[in-house]
């Protein structure tokens, strides 16, 4: 089976770096971006399977990554990763097609579940 | 020791007084009494200035117009003493010849007639055009006396009528004469008389003007010519200037010598100059006395003015007194106003600050935790690290794992209290909020093997609530629901809503029940004591703070929870909630908003 292609959006380096480790060890290829400008430039020259995304970023935010993904029609499931979680924020991730929302800090084996999920691209209905 | 005491008396008094004017409420209530005071007493002095002024001109013009009628009384009658007296003797004089009047037992005849009803002249007489004395009836022998060369005599003969000024004579008491003359056979000559001078003086001096008034006559040459009432007497000289003639009554205010020589009081004089003889009459009166009317007037517009003056500061007193216990009042209620608002703030901003605290500790808690995640991967397998070694350093971060979690949990805990601090009411569709909620726990819940299923009431009513506070609620009940499928392959989840008798039963409008396949709750109290932080499931793990919250909230909110719960085969949460928030909570956020408009006025 092809390992799953993740890019991880994140400015906090040492978070981002340490996470694209964990992921690589578990099998996944994770190519790390610091911000929405630059996930954009990687997602439009290469294919990805998952994006983990942060929210809040200088620059281009998670919402607005999301919604210009979508608009320009990349093919990619985006699970929302982030410390500054709320209620409203994870509706509004899901209504603009996140595939699900996580909070800042969690648990590697969730998050691999999820991207899992996410990269089987099985719909839950 | 009497003095030490009496000077610590005041300094206890001065440090009262300075204490009093450092009082803020205390130097209000002077300066309002003072403004009260001035705004009030300026239109009234500025009054009472302007009728006292008005209405002593007004007295004053009286007061002059009375003694110029006084003294006009008194010019008229001398003047007609002196008028009946000269046709008296005219008549005399014409009516008979002077052979007839020559006669004595005639010219005493006459001399009676004359006398008859009052005592007018005490002698009368004839004297020839040569000056020698031909009758003569009276009290002394003046027959043959020769006026030839006197000074009357000649001013008669020249001028035909004359009035002498008062002089002692040979009689040595003042008296005075009137002389006129007359002819007979182409010869002139005069009949003389002498003017009984106690009729005439009693004429004069018996007028009594007030206390200070007095009247007399004096003649161009400043001699009296009867005595002053309080002063001088008659035939001695005046201690003023004699003014030039004039015609009419001449009033003046005059600051000459008192009755005892003294500086005396301002006084009123009325002049008037007798035409025959040239006399001058004199009116005079204190100044002071004249004036009395227009004196008590002032008098009474001051008293006016002080008694009014006492009634403002009386009054404004009392009003600032009011003013200030308002005062007092209101600003007790603004301090009030003001540190509720300011608990509400310090909430608020713990909340703000909590929120901020825990969304910036997430950062370095995910990086901890991945760190750790990496290091416990990092660990070489086989000979390479010592056993004790290896079970130590996993034990180290087992430990660290449990220690991070927990901070991740006092985030979670600080993020929800950050949410509750300042409740915002909204119109809230149940049903869409309930949808928007399940879709965010749907997916985890779908990868746990467990199904939503939303049963919801087509057209329930809107109601009013705090919609920050129910999708926590919510959020955690949903949450909850998917978790008590722990060890059970697959589950439900259902969510109903409706607006049915059930609830209306309870006394609110709308039900939402919440029902899971879960493991269920053990019960360690009866139904009715039901306390959500004591619930436990199955498998001996609390439920977690999660639904106390909820459970504290929705009461916050005015509805109720009930829950109905059978181990091993699920839960049942039903939720009630009423259209509109409870009075409480109303009335707390009423007080919020009153006190922040307040404040901002």
């Amino acid at each position: 089976m092809r390992r799953s292609r993740v890019l991880l959006v994140d400015d906090e380096e040492i978070f981002a770096r340490n996470m694209s480790k964990l992921l690589m060890k578990r099998g996944y290829e994770v190519t790390v971006v610091n911000g929405g400008a630059a996930a954009i430039r990687a997602l439009t020259s290469q294919d990805f399977d998952v994006m983990v995304l942060d929210l809040k970023m200088p620059g281009t935010d998670g919402m607005g990554t999301l919604r210009q993904v979508k608009k320009l029609g990349i093919p990619v499931e985006t699970l929302i990763l982030t410390g500054h979680g709320s209620i409203e924020t994870a509706i509004e991730a899901v209504r603009l097609g996140a595939y699900d929302y996580l909070t800042k800090p969690c648990q590697i084996e969730q998050l691999v579940a999820k991207i899992g999920l996410a990269h089987a691209g099985e719909d839950y209905h | 020791m009497v003095l030490q005491n009496g000077r610590e008396e005041k300094s206890i008094r001065d440090s009262g007084l300075v204490a009093a004017l450092r009082d803020p409420y205390w130097r209000t209530f002077l300066r309002f009494v003072a403004v009260t005071m001035m705004y009030a007493m300026v239109p009234l002095l500025v009054v009472g200035w302007a009728i006292n002024t008005y209405y002593c001109d007004f007295s004053r013009a009286s007061m002059m117009n009375e003694v110029r009628d006084e003294v006009n009384r008194h010019y008229r009658g001398i003047q007609v003493f002196f008028q009946e007296l000269n046709s008296k003797l005219q008549l005399i004089a014409h009516t008979h010849s002077r052979e007839y009047l020559c006669d004595t037992t005639n010219l005493g005849q006459i001399f009676e007639l004359m006398n008859r009803q009052e005592l007018t002249i005490t002698d009368l007489g004839v004297i020839d055009h040569n000056g020698r004395h031909l009758a003569y009836v009276g009290p002394y022998d003046l027959v043959d006396k020769d006026y030839s060369q006197s000074h009357w005599f000649r001013e008669v003969m020249e001028q035909g009528l004359y009035i002498s000024d008062m002089f002692l004579g040979f009689r040595m008491e003042p008296h005075f004469i009137i002389a006129l003359t007359a002819s007979s056979n182409g010869e002139r000559w005069v009949l003389r008389a002498t003017v009984n001078t106690q009729a005439f003086r009693s004429l004069v001096e018996n007028v009594l003007i007030g206390r200070t008034g007095e009247v007399y006559l004096v003649n161009r040459e400043g001699v009296f010519q009867t005595s002053p009432r309080f002063s001088h007497t008659i035939m001695e000289t005046a201690p003023f200037d004699i003014p030039p003639r004039h015609e009419g009554i001449k009033t003046l205010i005059y600051e000459g010598e008192s009755r005892d020589g003294r500086k005396s009081p301002r006084q009123l004089m009325s002049l008037a100059w007798l035409d025959a003889p040239p006399w001058l009459l004199v009116v005079k009166q204190d100044l002071a006395e004249a004036l009395d009317v227009v004196s008590h007037a002032n008098l009474a517009v001051l008293m006016f003015l002080l008694l009014s003056a006492v009634t403002v500061l009386a009054v404004s007193a009392m009003m600032g007194r009011h003013l200030i216990k308002t005062m007092q009042q209101q600003d007790r209620e603004t301090a009030e106003l003001r540190c509720q608002l300011s608990r509400a703030d310090t909430l608020a901003s713990l909340g703000e600050l909590s929120a901020g605290l825990a969304h910036e500790m997430n950062h370095p808690l995910a990086i901890s935790l991945t760190i750790q995640e990496r290091l416990r991967s990092s660990l070489p397998d086989g000979p390479d690290l010592v056993p004790e070694i290896r079970a130590q350093l996993v034990g180290s971060l087992s430990q660290i794992e449990v220690q991070l979690q927990c901070c991740q949990r006092i985030t979670t805990n600080l993020l929800r209290f950050s949410r509750r601090t300042r409740p915002v009411l909204e119109k809230v569709y149940l049903n869409r909020f309930i949808m928007e909620v399940i879709e965010l726990v749907e997916r985890e819940a779908w990868a746990s093997g467990v199904a939503f299923f939303a049963d919801l009431e087509e057209g329930l009513p809107t109601i009013v609530s705090d919609p920050s506070q129910l999708q926590q609620v919510f959020l955690d009940l949903f949450s909850n629901a998917v978790n008590a499928h722990d060890g059970k392959g697959y589950g439900s989840v259902t969510i109903q809503t409706r607006s049915d008798d059930e609830a209306r039963a309870r006394g609110h409008a709308i039900m939402v029940r919440i029902s899971d396949t879960g493991q269920g709750i053990v019960k360690e109290q009866p139904p009715q004591n039901f306390d959500p932080l004591d619930a436990t499931r199955p498998n001996g793990r609390k439920t977690g703070l999660g639904l106390s919250i909820s459970a504290i909230a929705i009461k916050q909110l005015g509805g109720s929870l009930s829950i109905t719960s059978c181990p091993g085969e699920g839960t049942d949460f039903a939720i009630y909630f009423p259209l509109s928030p409870p009075p409480e909570l109303l009335d707390q956020m009423a007080r919020d908003a009153l006190s922040r408009d307040k404040l901002t006025c």
